[in-house]
């Protein structure tokens, strides 16, 4: 009898709600890193010339700002700066060598050889890809930090009343993409992958603009896709184009931390689905591997809804929430709760 | 009709084919080894090998203390897009061997900086006197190249008048011709590359 109570009154932990303001965090510490990390190296390079005499004023500026941010954890600048190193596409923190599983992937293709010492760097990567799913999508990606911002940008140029674009297209399409870019791989003998993959060359070209000479080809790349975004489909690089997209969904369709609806509480608003940055269906319960577990609709739910949950697949259509006990007014039940329940008097103001 | 047409497809399949594998296409992609004079970084692997294992990281860039490393646009060919060189005239690698261990594909093998690993491993070219334009060969005792060896008389011996002789152990690092006073160089750097294709 108290069985069904329970199960409505059931809040997910109060912390789900909140890490969407922590994934934005994580978002925009990555994007500084990847900032940061060049200025460090150039800053490297003039301890290693010893020429701080020699600067220029605006050299001598990031010396100084430099030498202040890393005093505190270096000794000897020259070389303890070694140990944070790289893009998310291939990077060393800390000593560990971390690589993005496309660039192992592409890498096996283009050299018909796996290099196992370069091949476990990817290990850690795939082992979270496989529990947590895509998240690298939504929590790491420094694109995807641009990406948001620009599909935010979105939203308020449509209030101006300039439309960004709204198709959609299959979204195996990357699959395809992703197959074509193996094939390739392997026909020239390169690693294709490092000059579409938006966190690579977002990467490149930041490390490129700060420390090198300028941006490189791979900016115009980049801005061609924002520009997809905006005007063709909104974040149709990650959902229908994206390579490493489509391989961390590939890895992560059997992944054990997932988002669930509480059908019980849903009362059928379809806020998760208008913020769903990879337009999937998370009302139908319909995620799929596709799910960067990016818990924006957990945010945006307005009845508690959304939960993670530890399971291997998604449960299949509960059907619409709003026909669920808590929603049922007219109709006696045994099971149906008391007029007391605060869903009940919301509904009764509707 | 629907055989004329379709002998019409075949026709044009087959010629772009033959397009696609005889000039434009490769032509575009082919590492154009010959026309530009560039080095890998110190233990890095040969040509072909090189550009499938290279991801395109900058890690070896990033981590190199004198900033030589450089990347290339598309100006090599599709093939080595990205990929980092070395321009020794106008930065030379001084072989600190820290990019081979930040490398994290073996593009760049690790290398111990001592020197005998580094005569055995590393091989990104050997130099090239040119004695019709090298001073100390014309009478004017110079021996700056000497100077900036860093294995000097294992890889770079100097006779009479200082003029230089390279030996076999030359590594390919640059700093020689990076520090010629003639203009142009008097000493050269000969790609590994291009040793490998010339001996063909």
């Amino acid at each position: 009898m108290n069985e069904p109570l329970n199960s409505i009154n059931a809040k997910p932990f109060f912390l789900w709600k909140h890490l969407n303001k922590l994934r934005w965090l994580t978002l925009s510490v990555v994007f500084l890193m990847l900032i940061l990390i060049p200025l460090l190296s150039i800053y490297q390079h003039y301890v290693a010339a010893q020429g701080y005499n020699h600067l220029s004023p605006s050299e001598t500026l990031l010396y100084d700002s430099m030498e202040f941010i890393s005093a505190p954890f270096v000794d000897d600048a020259e070389h303890d700066l070694d140990a944070i190193k790289g893009t998310t596409w291939s990077g060393q923190l800390f000593g560990v060598k971390l690589t993005d599983p496309l660039a192992v992937i592409g890498q096996v293709s283009a050299g018909f050889e796996v290099y196992w010492p370069f091949a476990l760097t990817a290990l850690l990567p795939v082992i979270a890809t496989v529990i947590f799913g895509r998240f690298f999508c939504g929590w790491i990606c420094p694109a995807t930090f641009l990406y948001e911002l620009n599909s935010n940008a979105s939203v308020w140029l449509n209030k101006f009343g300039l439309k960004s674009g709204s198709r959609r297209f299959n979204r195996k399409f990357k699959y395809l993409v992703l197959a074509v870019g193996i094939g390739l791989s392997a026909f020239t003998g390169t690693v294709l992958f490092a000059s579409v993959y938006p966190p690579a060359v977002l990467g490149r070209e930041l490390y490129f603009s700060i420390a090198l000479s300028g941006f490189g080809s791979g900016t115009l790349f980049f801005v061609l896709t924002l520009l997809f975004d905006s005007l063709v489909s909104k974040r149709g690089f990650c959902r229908y184009l994206c390579p490493g997209g489509a391989l961390y969904s590939l890895l992560g369709r059997y992944r054990v931390f997932r988002i669930k609806r509480l059908v019980e509480q849903c009362n059928d608003c379809s806020k998760c689905n208008a913020v769903c940055e990879f337009g999937l269906n998370p009302m139908q319960d319909d995620f799929g591997g596709e799910c960067n577990s990016c818990s924006a609709c957990i945010a945006v739910c307005p009845k508690d809804a959304m939960t993670f949950t530890l399971a291997i697949a998604d449960s299949k259509n509960q059907g619409p929430g709003h026909q669920s006990r808590t929603y049922r007014k007219n109709e006696k039940h045994p099971k149906s709760p008391t007029a007391k329940d605060p869903c009940i008097n919301i509904q009764n103001i509707d | 009709m629907t055989r004329r047409r379709f002998l019409k497809q075949l026709s044009v399949l087959a010629s772009a084919g033959v397009f696609f594998k005889t000039s434009f296409a490769k032509a575009a992609y082919k590492v154009k080894q010959f026309t530009q004079r560039y080095l890998r970084p110190p233990g890095a692997l040969k040509e072909d090998d090189f550009i499938s294992r290279c991801i395109r990281c900058n890690q070896c860039a990033e981590i190199c203390p004198n900033n030589c490393i450089k990347f290339f646009g598309s100006e090599n060919g599709i093939a080595s897009q990205g990929t980092p060189y070395i321009s020794p005239r106008e930065k030379a690698c001084i072989l600190c061997m820290k990019c081979g261990d930040v490398c994290p594909t073996g593009a760049i093998k690790p290398v111990k900086r001592e020197l005998k690993p580094i005569v055995q491993e590393v091989n990104m070219g050997i130099a090239r006197v040119d004695r019709q334009l090298c001073l100390s060969w014309q009478g004017k005792s110079c021996g700056v190249c000497y100077r900036a060896c860093p294995l000097a008389d294992t890889a770079l011996k100097v006779g009479f008048m200082e003029q230089p002789e390279v030996l076999d152990a030359c590594v390919g690092c640059g700093l020689c011709e990076n520090s010629c006073i003639q203009i142009p160089q008097a000493i050269k750097i000969i790609p590994r590359h291009t040793i490998a294709a010339l001996g063909k």
